[in-house]
């Protein structure tokens, strides 16, 4: 833990990752909207480190290095992970991307993305604050 | 995988619809073509699409050592409609078969192009190619904001 390395600027950076990996697989998506039996990708990230925060769930204790971590990882061990649906199919061609769904995630990751920046200009901004004693 | 990255996943889809607008424009502009250089009709021409994926990518993803989304789109190949001519009977026309003993005497082999369907192809494709435009401006947009960190 040092001065800029904090655990909440940890998180942003990686919930930032997240969000461009998703933009990158959002852009996929609509890449391969008219490629026969192409099926839609998506980033799950939130989930996981929500529930690592909140510690709620349950994970197996690891005494040795080499065992296999079971359950929801620890907070360092937090890793956006791109899935992708099989299960679903929206046309005859096996296709199954929903370019409207696809347009509004993009939408909604753009937003989130600059939230994210938004803050983490905010912690820098109290660091900058607090490194000129005061003064703007 | 790099900054750039969504860039180049939507710009792969731009060539790609690129293409089919330009292979549906050469279908309309042959919809009256009877003598190609093979001296046949005009066959319509089908573009089709597959997943770009590099093969170290692909291998990455089985062994589950990276997240990465695809690499985007890329055209597999132009192929030829090989459904049958339409016929229109005018004997007089240079290009109607002129064989008295063919069923088809009198009759003129026009391409297989249906103006309709090539019209709501190109529709597709040009909706296509402005999705994937958006796209870029959103992945340009999260590139530009992402410089603004720290000022």
């Amino acid at each position: 833990m040092s001065l800029i390395n904090t655990r909440a600027i940890n998180l942003l950076e990686r919930s930032l990752d997240a969000a461009s990996l998703r933009q990158k697989v959002i852009s996929n998506n609509i890449a391969n909207i008219d490629t026969k039996g192409f099926k839609r990708s998506e980033v799950s990230f939130e989930e996981t480190l929500h529930e690592a925060l909140s510690g709620e769930t349950l994970s197996g204790r690891i005494t040795n290095e080499r065992h296999i971590p079971i359950g929801t990882p620890s907070l360092q061990n937090v890793r956006p992970s791109v899935l992708t649906d099989k299960s679903s199919s929206m046309r005859l061609d096996g296709n199954n991307v929903d370019i409207d769904v696809e347009m509004a995630r993009m939408a909604t990751n753009q937003l989130q993305y600059n939230a994210l920046i938004q803050r983490i200009n905010g912690k820098l901004s109290s660091l900058k604050y607090a490194i000129s004693e005061g003064k703007r | 995988m790099g900054l750039f990255d969504g860039i180049n996943i939507s710009a792969s889809a731009l060539t790609a619809n690129r293409l089919r607008l330009d292979v549906t424009a050469s279908n309309i502009a042959n919809a009256n073509t009877t003598r190609g250089a093979d001296g046949q009709p005009y066959r319509r021409r089908i573009v089709t699409l597959g997943e770009r994926t590099p093969f170290q990518q692909a291998l990455a993803q089985e062994m589950n050592s990276v997240a990465s989304p695809g690499q985007g789109v890329r055209v597999t190949g132009i192929i030829k409609d090989s459904a049958p001519f339409k016929l229109v009977y005018d004997p007089n026309h240079p290009d109607a078969v002129k064989d008295v003993n063919d069923p088809a005497y009198g009759y003129v082999r026009m391409p297989n192009v249906d103006i309709a369907a090539e019209m709501v192809d190109m529709i597709s494709a040009s909706r296509s190619y402005e999705a994937n435009v958006t796209a870029i401006n959103a992945a340009k947009g999260l590139a530009m904001k992402a410089l603004e960190i720290g000022k």
